[in-house]
């Protein structure tokens, strides 16, 4: 079975994290747009996990 | 400010139509494939997630619990951004297999009819609260543009029949957008564009109502906070904490239905074309999602400061309404028509295609009528279905009153299709898993779902049902719905591993667990099928699809895979059916496909435990090279290492698996046979073009694992050597060999070679006795011209003649002298052909000794022939008169003077055999088995050149005979060396007669 190592790093560093992330996100004062700072992080995360063209391995 | 029913329905009709254009423009080709086929589209496409749950529904889950609506995104966001854990996969197991939906790939891996139809009636029964949700946020909308807002929750027969016209028009063009191609793995690229545009409409529309509500009611983004710290209750609302294990409950769910909600799963498989577009959507639809949810708290906020009487879910139209503004009323009515439309549309169209694949074709409910065409017939079963899944949904929708929240009814749904999860993981990460456990979990998790979710909908709580339950499920709100969801998840799933662990799978469902786990190196079995030919395929399809149907499937899956009609190797048939299953899969779902596939083109029955498809495994291999790291990649080196040194290896190796097909065949063997690898690889060894056929199949029959020297003949004069050796190809799983490993080595140059110095050792031969040759002949010349002195000056007649007589008994002795050599000179000229006939021994061995009387040089010794004058063994004079020119003259070189070389002969069964002993130094055993191989000799530099007894072998062998020796033959100074030859005994009736 092949899972990428880097993946089960990631998920179990979430799983460990989110609660901190919770904290940070709604313990901080409003500033309501800051759980969006969090979502634009994963998601240059993730087009930096992707940026390597794979051919189509399909 | 209020529109009129007409006005609005003609909006919808026109926004609809607009939606159709689109489609068919994409699908028409005028809008560019650039633009149809762009990732950006399919990531786009991916939005019909966000149905009206999305631009409705969360503002509810927003104004209830705060920030935990976003994890109605976070669960997607999840999903995608952890693609390789189940998108990817899924993504290969729904391309290689033709599988369009949750049913087909459960069916697929489950390997029974039963799985898909249990499915699919699930997914329908789930999605009801689903579709109804859509239905009731069109219908409100509409109501409420309408200015009809005060009997919203009276759900008067005005609003149903508002609904009812809205499923019409809906129904109409669902049928319209989904059924334009035969099969539902076609990718309908007009679907994928307009769903595309739709998303970008709902977003541009969102977005509207963003800055409607910063810059309208609030003023600016400062004015929003100013007004967030001046009203703690709503920022205190926000932090609204849900418990932990909520949370993530409701995370699960929405993750969940990222891939088992139906709409969304055709999406993200069935309309993927390349897997990059994929690995696009994974950073993309985030990205998308992130922008449409961002509108979400300024509007739910600006909808709590107006203070306005529709529900929150409705925020936006209250803007629209509010600020009499019709840009704004518009745009929030759009948003929610494209969610709803789109979810609808898509949702229905997978629905039906598991209907059609998963209820009606394998229960034959309705019967295909073979005659007819069949892909209409399946068009309009697929309209059908349509019609009939929008009419479940609004029925279900008239049938809850509205008596509950889009939020509610989004809950219902999600939870629902999560009862799916544990069988979508154990498709991919669980071998063990059995269709028993599957559906008893599925039973027990949709039981306690009904009870716990979808009858409280209608306010109904069975009383027993809720005793048995722990104290805070009954406590109202997130919480309850949370505990239900994970209570029927952990039953499902804890009946779902019990039960497949005290079961047994069937044999196809472990087939068809190796092929769905990830881990896919497991070996496919090479089978054996009962059909020779594609042509066979189209008329054993015929009984089943009709012959015009299946023709064009069994053409078109040809076309696909690059085959040509005639094709006929059992490697490329096995391709053809796995591509027909999973082509027929795509048209009449995997179970139908299945059970056509079983009935018409069988495998050979007791064939289970054939080897494995080698070629197929290093096809996989090579296409997943990229995915592999550390350990596996280093073995992925090593193989194609390995493989790359068999290529090119100078020696031809082929491998013959035990069924009689080729599974190996190398650079050297194209080289030899002049076959090339692509040609020959899969087919079976009989299918070899001649001289091929003969030889390697009667060695591969033959006992000889060795076959030293194979002439084969060429096209033209040109013949070309081999030499051909093999083994036993043992896997080390089985008792029998999986195969067998021939080795073809080319030795025409190494037998040219050794013709040409054969030769050379003859003129050799001749050289040496040229001396003798002059010598004999110079006597009788001598004796000649005193002869013809004499007859100059004799006049007596009688002494005339006497003189005559003797000259000619000279020139009579220099014809034999002349004779002997050009026959010894002869028998290397015609090398290449070889004439067996009865042949005198004797005589040739008294020519061979007259021959060597020649060599002057030579020692003095005593050749004995004692062969009996009337043997006859079938030979080539020609070459035997080589083989004894070699051996005696060897046994010469090796007595001293006045020794004695001994010819016997004496026939032994069919056989002669003929020792030559002689009385020389002998061969010390260290060197007996050199002495026949060519360049071997004992003599001093220059006085031999080796190859004498190597021609020997070579001539006997040849001949059908043998050659032996026996070294010492007694004790002594000379212990002597027997050089033995077997012929086969023939006699001059036997040449008279044949």
């Amino acid at each position: 079975m092949y899972i990428n190592r880097a993946l089960l790093l990631a998920v179990g560093v979430f799983l460990v994290f989110s609660p901190a992330m919770g904290e940070w996100i709604f313990n901080q004062g409003i500033v309501w747009h800051r759980p969006y700072q969090l979502w634009l992080l994963i998601v240059v995360a993730a087009y930096w996990n992707q940026r390597t063209r794979y051919p189509d391995e399909l | 400010m209020s529109f009129s029913l007409a006005q609005l329905l003609l909006f919808i009709v026109a926004y609809l139509s607009g939606l159709f254009a689109v489609a068919y423009l994409a699908d028409r080709g005028i809008i560019p494939e650039r633009i149809s086929k762009h990732p950006a589209t399919y990531v786009l496409s991916l939005g019909v997630f966000a149905g009206a749950m999305a631009t409705n529904g969360v503002m509810d889950l927003a104004y209830r619990y705060g920030y935990n609506f976003l994890l109605y995104y976070g669960g997607v966001v999840f999903m995608f951004v952890f693609a390789a854990l189940l998108l990817l996969p899924l993504l290969r197991l729904c391309r290689v297999y033709q599988l369009a939906s949750l049913a087909d790939v459960l069916t697929f891996r489950f390997r029974s009819p039963w799985v898909g139809a249990a499915i699919t009636v699930a997914m329908c029964l789930t999605l009801l609260p689903l579709l109804a949700l859509q239905i009731q946020a069109v219908a409100d909308s509409i109501q409420i543009m309408a200015g009809d807002a005060d009997n919203l929750f009276s759900r008067e027969s005005q609003q149903n029949g508002l609904a009812l016209l809205f499923c019409i028009i809906i129904t109409v063009f669902s049928i319209l957008f989904g059924t334009r191609h035969l099969s539902a793995q076609e990718r309908n690229t007009g679907l994928v564009t307009a769903i595309a545009f739709e998303s970008l409409v709902k977003l541009a529309a969102m977005f509207i109502l963003l800055f409607a509500a910063v810059y309208g009611v609030f003023g600016s983004f400062g004015e929003v906070e100013r007004w967030l710290a001046d009203n703690p209750q709503v920022s205190n609302a926000m932090e609204h904490s849900l418990r932990d294990n909520t949370a993530r409950t409701l995370l699960v769910v929405f993750f969940a239905g990222a891939v088992c909600m139906p709409h969304i799963f055709h999406m993200v498989f069935a309309e993927n074309t390349d897997s990059r577009d994929l690995r696009t959507a994974t950073w993309g639809l985030p990205l998308y999602l992130l922008l449409l949810s961002l509108p979400i708290l300024p509007v739910t906020w600006a909808g709590i400061k107006l203070g306005h009487a529709l529900p929150i879910d409705y925020s936006g139209l209250a803007l629209g309404l509010t600020a009499r503004s019709t840009a704004i009323s518009a745009a929030a009515f759009v948003a929610g028509l494209s969610a709803a439309s789109a979810a609808i549309i898509v949702t229905t169209l997978a629905l039906a295609n598991m209907c059609l694949n998963h209820l009606i074709l394998p229960t034959r409910l309705l019967q295909i009528d073979r005659e007819l065409n069949i892909y209409t017939q399946l068009k309009w079963l697929r309209r059908t279905l349509i019609g009939i899944l929008i009419l479940a949904g609004y029925t279900f929708f008239i049938t809850l009153s509205g008596s509950q929240s889009l939020t509610q009814l989004g809950l219902v749904a999600f939870s629902g299709t999560l009862q799916f999860l544990p069988g979508i993981i154990a498709t991919l990460y669980w071998p063990a898993a059995n269709r028993k456990g599957l559906i008893a979990g599925l039973v027990i998790g949709l039981t306690v779902w009904f009870f716990l979710m979808l009858l409280p909908l209608a306010g109904n709580y069975p009383a027993p049902m809720w005793s048995l339950l722990p104290e805070n499920m009954l406590a109202a709100g997130a919480n309850r719905w949370a505990d239900g969801m994970l209570f029927s998840l952990v039953l499902n799933a804890g009946l779902f591993v019990l039960v497949s662990l005290l079961t047994t799978a069937s044999a196809e469902e472990k087939v068809a667990a190796e092929i769905c786990s990830m881990d896919d190196l497991s070996r496919p079995i090479r089978r054996v099928l009962s059909l020779q030919s594609a042509e066979e395929f189209s008329r054993q399809l015929s009984s089943a699809l009709g012959e015009k149907t299946a023709r064009a499937e069994v053409n078109r899956a040809l076309a696909e895979l690059q085959f040509s009609p005639g094709e006929s190797r059992p490697y490329a048939l096995r391709r053809l059916r796995a591509r027909l299953e999973a082509n027929l899969s795509g048209l009449l779902g995997p179970a139908v496909a299945y059970s056509i596939m079983e009935r018409c083109i069988p495998f050979q029955p007791g064939m289970q435990d054939s080897t494995e498809d080698f070629h197929l495994i290093e096809r996989k291999l090579d296409r997943a090279q990229t995915r592999f790291t550390g350990l596996t990649a280093d073995l992925d080196n090593l193989r194609r290492h390995y493989r790359e040194t068999l290529n090119n290896l100078p020696i031809g190796v082929c491998s013959i698996g035990d069924d009689g097909e080729i599974l190996l065949w190398n650079r050297s063997m194209e080289q030899i046979t002049g076959i090339v690898a692509r040609d020959i690889l899969g087919s079976r060894l009989d299918s070899l073009p001649q001289p091929w056929r003969q030889i390697m199949g009667s060695f591969l029959q033959g006992d000889s694992d060795t076959q030293l020297k194979t002439e084969v003949a060429g096209n033209g004069d040109q013949s070309t050597w081999i030499s051909l050796h093999k083994a036993d190809a043992d896997t080390g799983s089985g008792d029998k060999p999986a195969g067998t490993v021939i080795l073809v080595e080319d030795i025409t140059s190494f037998e040219l070679l050794e013709k040409e110095l054969l030769h050379n050792e003859r003129l050799a031969s001749i050289g040496r006795l040229a001396a003798g040759v002059a010598h004999e002949i110079g006597n009788p010349v001598t004796g000649i011209a005193c002869l013809a002195q004499n007859l100059e000056f004799e006049t007596d007649p009688d002494e005339v003649r006497y003189t005559a007589l003797d000259i000619l008994k000279q020139t009579d002795r220099i014809s034999r002298i002349v004779e002997s050599l050009v026959n010894f000179s002869h028998a290397g000229s015609n090398a290449g052909e070889l004439t067996l006939a009865p042949s005198n021994l004797a005589d040739c061995v008294d020519e061979t000794i007259h021959l060597l009387a020649l060599d002057r040089e030579a020692r003095p010794v005593h050749f004995d022939n004692r062969c009996d004058r009337e043997l006859v063994v079938l030979a080539d004079t020609q070459r035997l008169l080589q083989v004894f020119v070699n051996l005696l003259g060897n046994a010469r070189d090796a007595c001293d003077d006045f020794g004695q070389v001994d010819i016997l002969a004496r026939c032994k069964g069919e056989e002669v055999v003929i020792d030559i002993e002689d009385s020389g130094c002998g061969i010390p055993p260290e060197l007996q088995a050199q002495v026949f191989e060519p360049f071997f000799t004992t003599k001093d530099p220059g006085a031999g050149t080796g190859l004498g007894l190597a021609l020997v072998f070579s001539i006997m062998e040849d001949m059908g005979g043998s050659v032996s020796l026996t070294s010492p033959l007694h004790n002594g100074p000379n212990p002597g060396t027997r050089i033995t030859l077997h012929l086969p005994r023939a006699s001059y009736g036997d040449a008279f007669e044949a």
